[in-house]
């Protein structure tokens, strides 16, 4: 029995020495953003439809109150772990990524969504790394070749035309929302939906334009249950 | 370090208590997206590859994508995460 609690004393003392390096601890956490994704997968069912109506919302309105009472001085900025300084008297950036996902999945059609969310998840990390190895001169034509990359493979079903329209604007966009800085709002939420409005209201003017609409990217899961 | 970018976290009981919950955290973080985009992959072989039908084939892409853009920033993430002492 002694011998347990020395091994559980000497784990916690282990656990104690090791450092999280917080930048690359939120580059991890853009990437894992990709996971949402998920929810075009999913089957139709009674059930999980009530789960993907409800729980994205109800996840959401957590982090909008944790954020809230961490801001009123309730919960100390202590707890939060990756914040940066100049969130510490902000809204942090990781509401403002989980609104503009809630946005995306909920209000817009998944060929906008998928894209804009691959934008923020991925190629937001990529230019921060790019700005901070190579200066921020090669953040554009980087940023926006791997954004562009991104918009070309999700529409690549589409009309080659309307491709390259959608690429251009969506990447543009992207690149737009992740390097023009506002306090008062964060990257994580312009880099999604600078495009997705853009690519929305070609969305909307796509019979105009004498183009039909693209089939889904993701197709609805068959799951044995 | 982590400690120098994040100088408002004064207390060091409270920053080793927020490292254990993020180590915690950390199987999710690295595990989830890789489960994605392996159903993705797997749901392009079972109704894309198996069956002939190209319209799956942005479900593969999108797959690797997904991976190795995880595993591209959950490496050195991984590294990052050192034991700072091995005299203990």
């Amino acid at each position: 029995m002694v011998n347990v609690v020395e091994k559980i004393k000497d784990t916690h003392k282990k656990i104690n020495l090791l450092d999280f390096d917080a930048h690359w601890y939120r580059r991890a956490f853009h990437a894992f953003g990709a996971t949402f994704l998920v929810y075009y997968m999913l089957p139709d069912l009674d059930w999980i439809n009530l789960l993907k109506f409800w729980v994205p919302p109800i996840v959401v309105a957590l982090a909008i109150i944790l954020e809230t009472l961490r801001l009123m001085g309730k919960i100390g900025s202590d707890h939060f772990f990756g914040l940066r300084m100049y969130e510490k008297n902000r809204v942090g950036s990781y509401v403002f990524f989980a609104v503009a996902i809630l946005i995306l999945l909920r209000f817009f059609p998944q060929q906008i969504a998928i894209p804009c969310i691959l934008c923020a998840c991925l190629a937001d990390p990529i230019m921060g790394e790019i700005r901070n190895r190579f200066g921020k001169k090669y953040v554009y034509p980087i940023g926006s070749l791997v954004c562009l990359l991104f918009f070309v493979v999700t529409w690549y079903k589409a009309d080659i035309r309307l491709m390259l329209l959608v690429s251009i604007v969506g990447a543009s966009g992207a690149v737009i929302g992740e390097t023009k800085k506002f306090w008062w709002i964060d990257d994580d939420f312009m880099i999604q939906m600078v495009p997705a409005v853009l690519l929305l209201i070609i969305w909307v003017c796509l019979p105009d334009l004498g183009f039909s609409y693209p089939d889904p990217i993701i197709y609805q899961g068959i799951w044995p249950w | 370090m982590s400690k120098k970018k994040m100088e408002y976290i004064e207390n060091e009981k409270i920053y080793d208590k927020i490292v254990r919950a993020e180590l915690l955290f950390m199987p999710l973080l690295i595990i989830a997206p890789i489960i994605v985009s392996v159903f993705l992959i797997y749901d392009w072989y079972t109704r894309g590859f198996l069956v002939n039908d190209p319209a799956f084939n942005i479900e593969l892409i999108l797959g690797v994508i997904i991976l190795v853009g995880n595993i591209i920033f959950d490496v050195p993430f991984i590294k990052s995460l050192k034991a700072v002492s091995k005299k203990d």
